[in-house]
């Protein structure tokens, strides 16, 4: 008996199911499932352009509202594209306030400004043509772009004799505001780093209080009302400060904004960030001598072609961000506070273990034998896992759609399972002689019934993960997923233990 | 699977089969689905269908705010009752809202409020907490064109799923009679699951239509089991093997049912709550369209080729 235990253990469809299952596990536990805003909590947004567009604009709008959306602080926003008129933004954690913002980011055009010498000189409306970016075979890059008339004088008069002096653009900068940074960040914004060429050009700090009117300050413990003081009704963006200064401001009702700094990111990086600002750019020699130029590039030269690339693209998205071919409107909007989300997932688990214990009493209920009962329960548990395991691999966001979807490929797996017993069960009324071959003919029709119902569901479920824009693709995904697994790796497994409990000789 | 060592010890020569007794008693119990006449298995779910196809024609279920466009807010912890609440909050917004309470075994309740598109979220939200400033609030709203964009993906995902199930199930049996059965009882199952969804007031949300996607896969499955049983049987006789697929088919239903009830007692989302409803409604019809009225056609198809 115990030889037969053994080879039970080490066929090969057991190991592939220990081995899965194991696997899972492992992979859970080193690399935690994550979760869809619906169950994590914060917002998604549906929007859509006013006429469908090609893939090639839809791409710049997509990166343009990535880049605009950065200067938001948030962490983790991701933008998809779905189809030729959707764009859905998802942010996780965010509060009311701030999904607000995020609206306000989607639904207006990107603000652009180009300043020299702390004047602003022209707008995106003054930038009428972007041309396609070259990159060289030195992986110096170009981006040629036409400038209105009007910016183009204005622009020959205050570069004349500037050459290398910084030329600044900003695209969404906080205007009229007061900067809380620390003093690290300050000594960098108050320094030549941002000069170009040129140390003798006013440095940044004072650029920006001139053009966008935005002072900056370093954060010394000054209090919520001090700071409340300074600010003279002005919006004040906190950067990387204490974060209860944030509550403390908006409880005295002051429009704040708290940009954390991005793991990893040096000062430099998180200026920029905060202010929108691509560049400078070192003014050429070709533009400062006062002759108005319509016709301009902005150039540079990167170690390697991606890099060049990158940069390239960079600049390319952000001229175009202030005069976008295509407008957005937010058609659908889902907020989830990150409590309740918290709520839900527990939710799910206690509704997937009631489902499973469901499964295993009732089950028992038809056989009144735990041997076929608890083999049974537990090949869908071990399903649930190698279905999680998978997600997490894959990076799957979990959201509610796809807990429904792994129900359903449960619900399915279960149904499967009986098909098999009662095919094994089927047998009893045979004489014993033509018993071992029925058997077998048995489990096979068993999986011609599996096979062909799983078929049919796979190819039900691809058309919608094809067709369907936004939520219910993780439910597709998740019945697949679940399905497959069940034809692969848990329903043969089962018809092995099963035969081996319901004493197949 | 070291479980299995529990009953290694036992000689199972001389146990009786196992589960036999329920199992007998099980048939016994279907054993008048097997005494009917196949005419009358295909009239009776015919004429429930026929029943179910003017029901969703004069009472089809009401769109959910997200394809028909809208506003929801819901709020978590509070007990109200909803009629007051109403006319109240529709009082001090100026629109009419509607007020719903729900509450689960796990003790969380809350209410949900419907507006009509263009009402500001935030705006009843922050009615709502001059009143209850500590309770949990989401919100989520949908403009109309993107419920008319996701109706028609919603129409296109059913009918493409459908067809596809139908090329499938062709595929594997390459018989007209038992392929358009299988396909009759799929889109059965769907309008009486529809119509009882109009009955019960469940909305069609994309949720739902996932359900009623979902209800493509099972009852496919039972159908499958049962056509395969039928036209594949090696040793009975058709009354035999109805029964043992009868029986198969009846566990199946009832613990595939029992999680869904579970599932739905237990969670307060709205998602998976109406998909949970939807699979229960469309199963207890599967119940009647395959184990009678595909049975009813298989078994005059077969009695039929038996005599040609």
């Amino acid at each position: 008996m115990n030889r037969k235990l053994k080879k039970l253990l080490l066929n090969w469809k057991i190991l592939l199911l220990i081995i899965f299952v194991l696997g899972s596990m492992a992979t859970l536990y080193f690399r935690p499932l994550t979760y869809g805003i619906d169950i994590a909590g914060g917002v998604a947004i549906v929007a859509q352009t006013e006429h469908p567009v090609d893939s090639k604009t839809m791409e710049l709008v997509v990166d343009s509202l990535q880049r605009r959306l950065n200067t938001l602080g948030l962490r983790d926003i991701s933008v998809e594209a779905q189809g030729n008129q959707i764009v859905v933004v998802k942010v996780a954690n965010v509060t009311m306030d701030e999904a607000d913002s995020i609206r306000s980011v989607i639904e207006n055009q990107g603000v652009f400004y180009m300043e020299f010498d702390g004047v602003i000189f022209g707008t995106g409306k003054d930038i009428t043509y972007v041309g396609p970016y070259q990159i060289k075979p030195d992986n110096s890059w170009a981006v040629p772009f036409r400038i209105s008339k009007e910016a183009a004088e204005k622009f020959a008069k205050l570069a004349k004799g500037k050459a290398g002096w910084p030329v600044d653009m900003f695209l969404d900068p906080p205007v009229n505001s007061l900067l809380i940074v620390p003093k690290s960040v300050y000594d960098v914004m108050n320094s030549t780093a941002f000069n170009a060429q040129a140390p003798q050009a006013p440095f940044l700090i004072e650029r920006i209080h001139k053009a966008l009117n935005i002072s900056t300050i370093t954060y010394t413990g000054q209090s919520a009302d001090e700071i409340k003081r300074l600010a003279a009704g002005r919006q004040v963006v906190l950067v990387d400060v204490p974060q209860s200064l944030y509550e403390n401001l908006r409880a005295l009702n002051v429009t704040v904004k708290y940009v954390p700094r991005p793991k990893g990111a040096d000062d430099r990086v998180l200026i920029k960030q905060v202010l929108g600002l691509y560049g400078p750019y070192s003014l050429g020699e070709g533009l400062a001598n006062g002759e108005p130029q319509t016709d301009v590039q902005i150039s540079g030269s990167a170690p390697d072609r991606v890099t060049a690339e990158r940069e390239a693209r960079t600049v390319y998205t952000v001229l175009k961000s202030g005069s976008l071919p295509v407008k957005l409107n937010v058609i659908g909007m889902q907020f989830i506070s990150p409590k309740l989300g918290e709520n839900f997932k527990t939710q799910a688990l206690y509704a997937g273990i009631g489902a499973l214990v469901a499964v295993l009493l009732i089950v028992y209920f038809h056989y009144r034998k735990w041997r076929i009962a608890i083999p049974i329960a537990s090949t869908s548990l071990f399903e649930v896992i190698i279905i999680l395991g998978i997600a997490a691999l894959i990076r799957w966001n979990l959201d509610l759609p796809s807990i429904a979807g792994i129900i359903a490929a449960i619900g399915t797996g279960v149904d499967q399972q009986i098909v098999i017993t009662d095919e094994l069960l089927g047998g009893e009324r045979v004489t014993r002689i033509t018993r071992r071959g029925s058997s077998l003919r048995r489990i096979g029709r068993a999986f011609f019934i599996i096979f062909a119902s799983a078929a049919t569901t796979i190819a039900a479920m691809s058309f919608l993960l094809v067709y369907f824009v936004g939520t219910l693709k993780g439910f597709a995904v998740t019945t697949i997923l679940g399905v497959l697994i069940g034809i692969l790796i848990t329903r043969p497994a089962y018809a092995e233990v099963a035969k081996y409990l319901l004493g197949e000789e | 699977m070291p479980r299995g060592e529990l009953m290694t010890k036992k000689k199972r020569r001389n146990t009786p089969p196992i589960g036999g007794e329920t199992r007998t008693r099980k048939r016994e119990m279907l054993r008048f689905l097997a005494e009917m006449e196949p005419k009358k298995m295909i009239l009776y779910p015919l004429a429930v269908f026929i029943v179910a196809l003017i029901l969703v024609a004069v009472n089809f279920p009401p769109l959910g705010i997200d394809l028909k466009g809208g506003v929801v807010v819901t709020a978590y912890g509070i007990s109200e009752n909803p009629d007051e609440l109403e006319k109240w909050l529709g009082g001090e917004l100026g629109v009419g809202v509607h007020v719903e309470k729900f509450t689960s075994v796990s003790g969380v309740s809350g209410i949900r409020v419907y507006a009509p598109s263009g009402v500001d979220p935030l705006k009843v939200i922050s009615v709502l907490k001059t009143r209850y400033p500590d309770a949990k609030y989401t919100h989520s709203e949908v403009q109309p064109t993107f419920g008319e964009l996701a109706k028609r993906q919603g129409i296109k995902a059913v009918t493409f799923a459908f067809i596809a199930m139908a090329v499938v199930v062709f595929l594997f049996f390459r018989n007209p009679v038992s392929s358009l059965a299988i396909i009759f009882s799929a889109l059965s199952d769907m309008v009486i699951a529809i119509a009882l969804m109009g009955i019960f007031g469940i909305q069609l949300t994309t949720a739902t239509i996932a359900a009623l996607l979902m209800l493509i896969g099972y009852t496919v499955d039972s159908n499958i089991l049962l056509t395969t049983k039928l036209t594949k049987r090696k040793e009975d006789t058709i009354e035999e093997a109805y029964l043992s697929a009868v029986s198969t088919g009846f566990t199946m239903s009832t613990t595939t049912l029992g999680a869904l009830l579970m599932l739905w007692l237990i969670s307060t989302s709205p998602t998976i709550d109406n998909i949970a409803i939807v699979l229960i409604f469309g199963l207890l019809a599967d119940f009647m369209n395959t184990w009678i009225f595909n049975a009813g056609v298989l078994r005059w198809y077969l009695s039929r080729g038996v005599k040609a």
